[in-house]
């Protein structure tokens, strides 16, 4: 393997590990832009995802009437669907009623929802790792010595997909029309009549579902979750939100991205027992210097 | 005001002290692993096998005359600061006449400190570090081998058997890891074979893909992973993924049947580990311990039977002492000999280290461990 | 200093008549988080400032003194003021840099520091022991008439000495929350730009908080690490930090007595659920939401509107 092949194996290896990032991410971004609330929980939302999928993907019943594929088209649709429930939830019984309330307060709201949600989660799955079935075909390609393999191209695909299924949504819908205006003024939205509510609402669940999505791609891609592994995936999310600039949705995929490969170099060339030193240590430089991300977005101005 | 703040206090207080108060005395013994957290399946096999150990012992009568005997279990979920405050929890006890555990050496090391102190007996089942029992504690004994001889053995294997030249090695910079992997090391470099480099990893971690990259990359015969399963496994599995062709060693924390499942068969197919002590299903003296086990827990754990014998001994050494006493407990330790155990005829050394110091090797196959050799250390 | 802290701290003084060994070790780190959440309401209770890594200064403080202690024999007896003066301009580096850095943001960047420094401890591994953390801290001794008294394993001394380390807190945080430097910070904390106004030197009066809080969770660290007798990276996770947030929040930010009781609250239920571990985090939780929508200024503390209307 030569250094050329080497560095774009590992930019390889970024881009997967970032994909998934970006998914996570826009479900920060898009939160904190209609609410300005860190959703600290957001990463939890990421892995029950997974553990949703996983329920319906070791269910045998399933496994002997249906095909791999079918199956694990329904086990996403139904981690989408737990997921988006989640969040509402989690929106309409722990954050709205602190809407007026002081920034701290929702912001510790969150941290507790996040407890809460982790610790759930082991109590009903158990604190050990849980192999995730891959069923996805162990095709592997090499390419001028780069090793590609089937999992990965479906990580690319499905999450450069929806990400432009997100941008449409935004820009071009009612719905979308509808969330930026809240994003902007969220007064002069209720007094034209757009239901506020409704609309944060369905930030949440929408960005539950890429979150669902992201938790179902590491869980075939990685072959184990624990209950532990949305804390940590959520925490480098958000750091990939901030780093594109947040509240900006093209940035929280160019953020998702960048850190994937800063992580995967910083691997591959410095030391791996420093890897998660390198991403908090971005996160930090990041807020202090330029708290507006790489995009830029406005001024986070809030007390 | 006054009230508010001291009534919590006390009411607190009260709450700690409900459970002191027994009836019928009892002698204890007290057993401290890992029993939530990603190592929580070790820790329960130990569990399975110590109370069986107390069942049988129960079953051969009263342990002191009158006295009833209890196994007080605590969790020390892997952690160190953890294993202290369970190890003080069981010296604070005057009815525990001794400690079985704990699993990780990075437990059992500040933990043994405590029990020393105490005057407690201290038997770890499997902390491996040979480093443990060279602090000078008379009240700590082991009953397994120590990673002075895994580590080495791993390594002859690797170069004699399996001919690996070129070698790269990870660790998951705990107190096992890190000193199984040195000696390993230190072994390799004796022998001739070339270290490529020697890297730490974070557990809990999930990625190791960029490291196993740049190890694909330097091309070497073979990796060797010293660390525990949850780790071991991806490693695997990515190693397998990666299209990987060196072949993968690890030591005895990947030694449960679990690591197979979570790194999927297929990857973990001609993975070859360590293990202190041999196979206990090849052993006469362990045959009916064995299916016992196994007829109660399902199969066996890599620690089941070392807990049980660290267990059993412990009770025969209160028998022995015939006084709930714990220095008693302890001169009566020092006098064992030939104790007819699970392994055969049980001694300790000086430093409390067994005599029988087994090896094995086992290798996956159409996912389960099969044992390829057996080595024995006189 | 009121009746009501004179009571508590008799009361604390007669408990060992009546507790076990194993009661008194648990007091005694409940005693230690009380330090913790004395300090963390200085800078979150007083100024504002939403601190969420607050278990790393904790950590400087036990790691300086048990590096000190290993490697030059340091005792506990001048041993505390290294880990107090290195914890405090720790915090005072964090404070810093992060100066420009408000609400949220500040919280995200306090939680960035706070794993960095623990990462850090726990990859540093030829100093400070890896993830395995550092062992054998000798145990303070005090020279007595009748020859030596070693501390060694015993429950007791621990206890008094909490008790005592824990006094001197509360006067170091009774006395600053009187003075000034406590009305400034709480003018700042209620409005920031009417205080900037008013002439208080914000920026200075952040870092002066910061350094003051780091101050007092190095005390309680060098402390822990002569307790535990050693000392690891995994006792200063976040979790911790979160912990210590949770008393002052349930106890009520900004109240001294809030605080102590939210740490004997916190600090003893994980002890009782030994075995039953799993539950007391699913119950932080839980009640950090409860808390936050029914009684968001804790079980002690008062209520925005009452404080207003205090302040008329």
């Amino acid at each position: 393997m030569t250094a050329s092949q080497l560095f774009l194996q590992q930019l390889s290896n970024g881009l997967t590990l970032g994909s998934i990032y970006a998914l996570i991410a826009l479900g920060y971004t898009m939160i904190y832009g209609v609410i300005q609330l860190i959703n600290f929980a957001h990463g939890e939302v990421f892995i029950v995802g997974a553990y949703a999928a996983l329920c319906v993907m070791s269910m045998t019943s399933l496994q002997a009437v249906m095909p791999w594929w079918l199956l694990l088209g329904l086990a996403i649709v139904v981690a989408m669907f737990v997921s988006a429930l989640l969040g509402w939830v989690m929106e309409r019984l722990a954050y709205r009623p602190l809407r007026t309330a002081p920034r701290l307060n929702a912001l510790i709201t969150a941290i507790g929802m996040s407890f809460f949600l982790q610790n759930a989660l082991m109590l009903i799955f158990g604190a050990t790792d849980r192999s995730f079935p891959n069923w996805v075909p162990a095709v592997r390609w090499d390419i001028g010595g780069v090793t590609l393999t089937l999992m990965h191209i479906i990580i690319w695909v499905s999450s450069a997909l929806m990400m432009l299924g997100l941008h449409f949504l935004v820009m071009k819908t009612q719905l979308g029309m509808a969330m930026r205006a809240t994003s902007q003024d969220q007064k002069a939205c209720y007094l034209l009549g757009i239901p506020v509510n409704r609309i944060i609402s369905m930030t949440f669940m929408i960005g539950a579902v890429f979150a669902s999505v992201g938790g179902v791609l590491f869980g075939l891609n990685y072959g184990t979750i624990n209950f532990h592994d949305g804390y940590m995936m959520g925490l480098k999310a958000f750091t990939a939100a901030v780093l594109g600039g947040i509240g900006n949705l093209p940035g929280a995929m160019i953020g998702g991205l960048v850190l994937g490969i800063l992580e995967s170099m910083g691997a591959g060339y410095l030391s791996s027992q420093w890897k998660n030193v390198f991403a908090f240590v971005i996160l930090v430089i990041i807020l202090i210097f330029k708290p507006r991300g790489l995009l830029g977005e406005r001024v986070a101005e809030r007390a | 005001m006054i009230k508010k703040v001291t009534v919590p206090f006390f009411v607190l207080l009260l709450m700690c002290g409900v459970g002191c108060g027994e009836s019928v005395p009892t002698v204890k013994i007290g057993f401290v692993a890992p029993l939530t957290g990603d190592q929580a399946p070790h820790g329960e096999d130990m569990l399975n096998a110590a109370q069986l150990a107390i069942q049988h012992a129960q079953a051969e009568g009263a342990v002191l005359p009158g006295y009833q005997l209890e196994l007080v279990a605590l969790d020390d979920q892997r952690n160190p600061t953890q294993a202290v405050s369970a190890a003080k929890k069981l010296v604070s006890d005057k009815a525990v006449m001794a400690a079985i555990g704990h699993l990780n050496s990075s437990c059992t090391m500040p933990a043994s400190a405590i029990y020393y102190q105490a005057g407690l007996l201290n038997i770890t089942p499997v902390s491996s570090n040979p480093q443990i029992s060279q602090q000078g504690f008379s009240t700590f004994y082991r009953t397994c081998a120590t990673d002075d001889l895994q580590g080495p053995a791993a390594a002859r294997f690797a170069i004699n058997a399996l001919n690996a030249r070129s070698i790269f090695i990870i660790d998951d910079m705990t107190t096992y890891g890190r000193g199984l992997a040195d000696a390993y090391q230190r072994e390799l470099e004796k022998l001739g074979g070339t270290v490529l480099g020697h890297e730490g990893l974070a557990q809990g971690d999930k990625d190791f893909v960029p490291l196993l990259t740049k190890i694909k990359s330097m091309n070497p015969d073979l990796v060797y992973f010293a660390g525990m399963f949850p780790e071991g496994a991806l490693l695997i599995k990515q190693h397998f993924e990666l299209g990987m062709n060196s072949q993968f060693m690890g030591g005895d924390g990947l030694y449960d049947p679990v690591l197979i499942e979570l790194a999927t068969p297929e990857a973990a197919e001609g993975v070859i580990i360590t293990t202190i002590g041999v196979d206990v299903h090849q052993l006469e003296t362990a045959r009916a311990f064995v299916k016992e086990y196994e007829e109660t827990y399902g199969p066996i754990g890599a620690y089941s039977a070392y807990t049980y014998e660290a267990t059993k001994i412990a009770i025969w050494a209160i028998r022995q002492a015939g006084v709930m006493d714990r220095s008693a407990v302890l001169d009566a330790m020092k006098n064992l000999k030939d104790y007819p155990g699970l392994f055969g005829l049980q001694n300790f050394d000086e430093h409390g280290d067994s005599l029988i110091r087994d090896i094995g090797i086992f290798e996956v196959r159409d996912g389960t461990f099969v044992s390829i050799k057996s080595l024995r250390f006189e | 200093m009121t009746k009501g802290t004179v009571t508590f701290f008799a009361i604390s003084v007669a408990v060992p008549l009546v507790a076990n060994a194993y009661q008194l070790d648990v007091l005694t780190s409940v005693l230690i988080y009380a330090m913790l959440a004395l300090g963390l309401n200085l800078i979150v209770g007083l100024a504002g400032l939403l601190h969420l890594g607050y278990a790393a200064f904790f950590a400087i403080g036990a790691y300086t003194y048990a590096l000190l202690n290993i490697h030059w024999g340091w005792s506990f007896w001048v041993g505390w003021a290294p880990a107090v003066l290195i914890a405090a301009l720790g915090s005072g580096l964090v404070g810093a840099s992060a100066l420009r850095v408000r609400g949220d943001y500040l919280a995200i960047v306090t939680l960035g520091f706070g794993e960095i420094i623990r990462l850090i401890f726990n990859n540093l591994d030829q100093w400070t022991g890896g993830p395995n953390g550092l062992l054998g801290i000798a145990h303070p001794t005090l020279w007595l008439p009748q020859g030596m008294y070693d501390f060694s394993v015993k429950s007791l001394p621990y206890y008094y000495l909490s008790l005592v380390l824990l006094g001197g807190v509360w006067l170091f945080c009774h006395r600053l929350s009187h003075s000034r430097l406590g009305r400034a910070w709480m003018a700042m904390r209620d409005d920031e730009l009417a205080a900037a106004c008013m002439g208080i030197p914000v920026l200075k009066m952040k870092l002066l908080v910061q350094i003051c809080g780091g101050a007092v969770a190095g005390l309680a660290g060098a402390f822990f690490a002569a307790k535990q007798g050693t000392v690891t990276p995994d006792s200063f996770d976040f979790i911790q930090s979160v912990m210590v947030l949770s008393m002052v929040v349930l106890g009520g930010m900004g109240s001294m007595r809030g605080a102590i009781l939210g740490a004997m609250l916190l600090g003893v239920l994980p002890e009782m659920l030994r075995g039953a571990d799993q539950y007391r985090m699913l119950v932080f939780g839980l009640s950090m939401i409860v808390m936050m929508r029914l009684r968001p200024q804790g079980l002690l503390g008062r209520s925005h509107k009452e404080s207003q209307l205090a302040a008329h």
